[in-house]
């Protein structure tokens, strides 16, 4: 609880002012994502995918991670985009985040790692409004760094949503 | 099933097991029992099963007035409870679809209780009946929440001030459960040899332990009461007074009094100082001072022992502002130092002083001959996991090609001691979790003791292999099972002395209760010299009940094993102790919940015996490793009976859907894993090519269709990291490759493979 807290501290929160920090940014097809420094374990190059049944498409299964057992999920199929082969880009970005019993650690599949950039708070703008079909509630706000736009994601929000929840009926 | 059903049917599972458990005045254990039907009305779904929604709230309610003592707290009412529970997992197994007996037997037995309710209600006639119900939900909740312990008086309360120190106080909980189960064991054993001056010490020194620390705690209640009771036990030493049953009497109630305080600050310590209660005290002091008064032995207690036995559990007792001024409570030393270890230390080595040796050799102090520390469950499985990777990483490094050309004798032998080095560690690492069953069974020695008082029957209870040792995980949930195997023992298999006579054997019927390791299982033995079970009167409920058929020829063996099966009770009369609708299918759930198996063998008129199979450790599982397609699953071996390549003449289908596999005269649906699991690209797609493993789980019986056996390792089982209940995979499995795999979770793959 209070490492998420101290986080939220950080690059979290409410207001744009809030968000500004060290981002590690990846890409997904054509876009730009950060993910919040703090969040990341460590970055892996692709293992063999133990599949799990029943699962949502976009959970590809679970990796042995020094002995823990992960759970990976792939961040294309989550965000509803065309799934691509995996290749000597492709990493598996480890994040731990606080689920109902302690923190758990879960993979999700990226394109490839850019760099870590560190953003302030005047480059941040918040969520687009993209219209009621479009849903942007796992999205903290936009930067806009160097003339690019880095999505920065609310790791919390897309990992709660995709993994920790129970499956009915998959 | 559904999840949802899945749910339920497991919430009315852990009720069946707690009203077996339920003492008339042993309110807590109905508290527990409502939290679940708490539980039970807000997971069933109003919209698929409306009826079991308001079976459930009608249940609460009649539980709510009894906790407020609104109806009597009986054991008879406890009895027609157990009855609606019975009919409400008749409804869930029929997938939420009430029939009217059913219905009825719920009325009746709720009406019984004194809490009527009409069936066309239950039924959804009358239509929108939740309001009404759901009213006396509100009020009662307060009044529940102080009601398990004893004497409550709310408000009036002043909030604790031993708060000050939290981890002295966690520190002292953990001391003082052990020590007054150690009373408890001890107070039993001085019951078979009294006058044994070596017990009684054994047991004044935890009083004594207890009185100290709870003192420099400032925990008031809980000193006084230790210090009264170690004043008469103080006498009983000095010889001023016998140790006769009434001081045993009032040693176990204080203890059970005394458990039930300290629990209660143990929920302060979780939940914060609005739990705590003050407790009232003041029957056990003054019945204390009566015995102490009384030295010459004139029985004067018969009118306030029943007080005394009540007082720790009926709460309605208002907390009278605690009537001990006479009996003097000296200022114990006020215990300066820093630590509860020290003043616990300090305590002792005085009593050792003042006492002299002859009083303090020997006994207690056994225990103290191996120290040991307390550690971290977590950090113990950060250990497992280290060590069992570890061991992975050995293996992989030596099928390593290139370290496995080089021929370097020094090499070669390096690496054996590596891997002597690694499973040594291993073996310790996996036996820092286990702990002897003793604790478990130690119990069973009060509940023999009380179970026999109860029914005028008498039994002995004759432990073996309490130094056997079992995963401490699995401790807690063995123990209801156990608790109602036992109570099944005394209550129907031994008889009263007068038949026990008549038949032959001595008045005194024997429990054996043993446990052994065996062939990498821990096997628990509860073994009767009662009456065995009758065979015939199984058969005859088992076909009333459509369980099998009147033409069917089932061996006595099969035919016993038949009362594992739900809704099963062969009990011709009711008695307080068992047999309340709900049988022995909640144990056979538990124990398979262990991933164990429960049998039973009997000889008419010669008794039973009920033998518990149980994995050492819950942390490994020991199962086949089946490839389908790419992929790798551990089937459990504990539930695999037998594997196969098909016969073609033996396979069969229904409706060129369904199909089944004859397998020693019995027709078992086969199951394609393959499709179940949405794999693709497997080698066979005919189950007469592919492999077979006939499998069994609650009774049901598939055929498990698999490309090929790869072969049996123990494997240490891990959760999916954050991922919740995927139905047919039961964990993960670090694999030699590195790999995971998965291990299958029976019960899932066959619920899912019939929708």
């Amino acid at each position: 609880m209070e490492a998420a807290v101290e986080v939220r501290l950080g690059q979290g929160g409410g207001g744009a002012g809030d968000l500004a920090g060290k981002y590690l940014t990846f890409s997904l097809g054509a876009e730009d994502y950060g993910l919040g420094i703090l969040k990341v374990r460590e970055i892996i190059g692709v293992m063999e995918i133990t599949a799990v049944p029943h699962t949502p498409s976009y959970i590809k299964g679970v990796i042995n991670l020094r002995g823990r057992v992960i759970p990976v999920l792939d961040l294309r199929l989550k965000f509803a985009m065309p799934p691509e082969e995996y290749d000597e880009r492709t990493c598996i970005i480890v994040v731990e985040v606080q689920g109902k019993g302690g923190s758990v650690q879960v993979g999700m599949v990226v394109d490839s790692v850019s760099e870590v950039l560190n953003i302030s708070a005047d480059e941040i703008e918040p969520p687009p409004a993209l219209g009621a079909s479009r849903e942007t509630s796992n999205i903290l706000g936009m930067a806009k760094v160097k003339g690019e736009v880095k999505i920065l994601l609310d790791i919390d929000q897309v990992v709660g949503d995709g993994v920790l929840k129970r499956f009915e009926g998959q | 099933m559904t999840e949802t059903g899945k749910a339920v049917s497991e919430l009315l599972d852990n009720m069946a097991m707690k009203i077996l458990m339920v003492e008339p005045g042993d309110l807590s254990v109905v508290g527990d029992l409502l939290d679940l039907g708490e539980q039970l009305v807000t997971s069933t779904d109003a919209a698929n099963t409306p009826v079991l929604q308001r079976m459930g709230t009608a249940f609460r309610a009649a539980l709510e007035k009894i906790i407020m003592a609104e109806l009597p707290d009986s054991a008879e009412n406890y009895e027609q409870l157990g009855r609606c529970i019975a009919q409400m997992q008749e409804v869930v197994r029929k997938e939420g679809v009430a029939d009217d007996s059913a219905l009825a037997s719920f009325v009746g037995g709720l009406g019984a209780v004194g809490y009527p309710v009409a069936v066309g209600e239950l039924a959804g006639e009358g239509d929108n009946p939740a309001p009404a119900k759901a009213a006396p939900s509100p009020s009662p909740s307060p009044a529940l929440a102080a009601a398990p312990v004893a004497a409550p008086s709310l408000g009036a309360t002043p909030l604790p001030d031993f708060l000050q120190d939290k981890d002295l106080l966690s520190g002292f909980i953990d001391e003082a459960f052990e020590h007054l189960e150690s009373i408890e064991v001890n107070v039993l054993e001085l019951e078979q040899t009294p006058g044994d001056l070596e017990i009684i010490n054994n047991i004044f020194r935890p009083f004594h332990t207890i009185k100290g620390v709870s003192g420099f705690l400032n925990l008031k209640t809980i000193n006084k009461l230790a210090h009264a009771t170690e004043n008469l036990l103080d006498d009983v030493r000095n010889g001023k007074r016998a140790m006769d049953s009434d001081v045993i009497d009032i040693v176990l109630s204080v203890g059970d009094c005394l458990k039930e305080m300290v629990q209660n600050i143990k929920e302060v310590l979780e939940r914060g100082p609005e739990c705590y209660q003050e407790a009232d005290i003041s029957a056990f002091v003054a019945r204390i001072k009566q015995l102490q008064e009384g030295e010459g032995g004139a029985p004067i207690e018969v009118k306030v022992k029943p007080v005394v036995g009540a007082a720790p559990a009926v709460p309605a007792a208002p907390a009278a502002p605690v009537a001990v001024e006479e009996v003097a409570v000296p200022a114990f030393r006020p215990a300066a130092r820093p630590a509860v270890a020290a003043a616990a230390a300090e305590a002792e080595e005085e009593e050792v002083g003042q006492r002299g040796a002859t009083a303090d050799k020997g006994g207690g102090q056994r225990k103290r001959l191996g120290s040991s520390i307390k550690v971290d469950v977590e950090k113990l499985d950060a250990l497992v996991n280290a060590v069992g990777e570890l061991v992975i990483m050995q293996s992989l490094v030596r099928q390593n090609p290139l370290v496995s050309r080089l021929a370097d004798p020094k090499l070669a032998k390096d690496f054996s001691q590596l891997s002597r080095i690694t499973s040594e560690l291993q073996r310790t690492a996996m036996a820092m979790r286990m702990v002897p069953i003793r604790q478990t069974f130690d119990k069973m020695i009060r509940l023999v003791r009380d179970l026999s008082k109860k029914t005028g029957k008498k039994a002995d209870l004759i432990m073996e292999g309490a130094e056997t040792e079992i995963d401490r995980n699995m401790v807690d949930s063995i123990y209801d099972p156990l608790v109602h195997m036992m109570r099944n023992s005394v209550d129907h298999g031994i008889q009263t002395p007068e038949e026990r006579s008549k038949v032959g054997k001595s008045p005194t019927g024997a429990v054996h209760l043993r446990a052994y390791q065996k062939g990498g299982n821990m096997v628990i033995e509860i073994e009767d010299d009662g009456e065995g079970l009758n065979s015939q009167k199984i058969k005859q409920k088992a076909v009333s009940r459509g369980i099998i058929q009147p033409g069917d020829s089932l061996s006595d063996h099969e035919l016993n094993n038949l009362i594992f099966m739900p809704g099963f009770s062969t009990a011709e009369k009711i008695t307080d102790v068992s047999g309340r609708g709900v049988g022995m299918d909640v144990v056979k759930k538990a124990v398979e919940k262990l991933r164990g198996k429960v049998e039973v063998q009997s000889q008419p008129g010669k008794g039973c015996l009920f033998v518990i199979r149980l994995p050492l450790t819950l942390a490994i599982i020991d199962g086949i490793i089946v490839r389908v397609g790419s992929e790798r699953y551990i089937i459990p071996t504990i539930a695999i009976q037998e594997s196969m390549k098909p016969d073609r003449k033996k396979y069969n289908t229904v409706h060129n859907r369904g199909e089944t596999l004859l397998v020693r005269g019995e027709l078992i649906p086969i199951i394609r894993l393959y499709q179940v699991f949405g794999v693709e690209g497997t080698t066979y797609t005919d189950p007469c090519d592919a492999i077979v493993v006939v499998v069994e789980n609650e009774g049901r019986k598939r055929a498990l269709m698999v490309d090929e056996l790869l072969g049996k390792e123990e494997v240490v089982i891990k959760n999916l990291g954050g991922m919740q209940d995927v139905p047919g995979v039961a964990g993960g499995t670090i694999l030699g490759d590195g790999r995971v795999g998965l291990i299958l979770d029976l019960a899932g793959v066959i619920s899912s493979s019939a929708e």
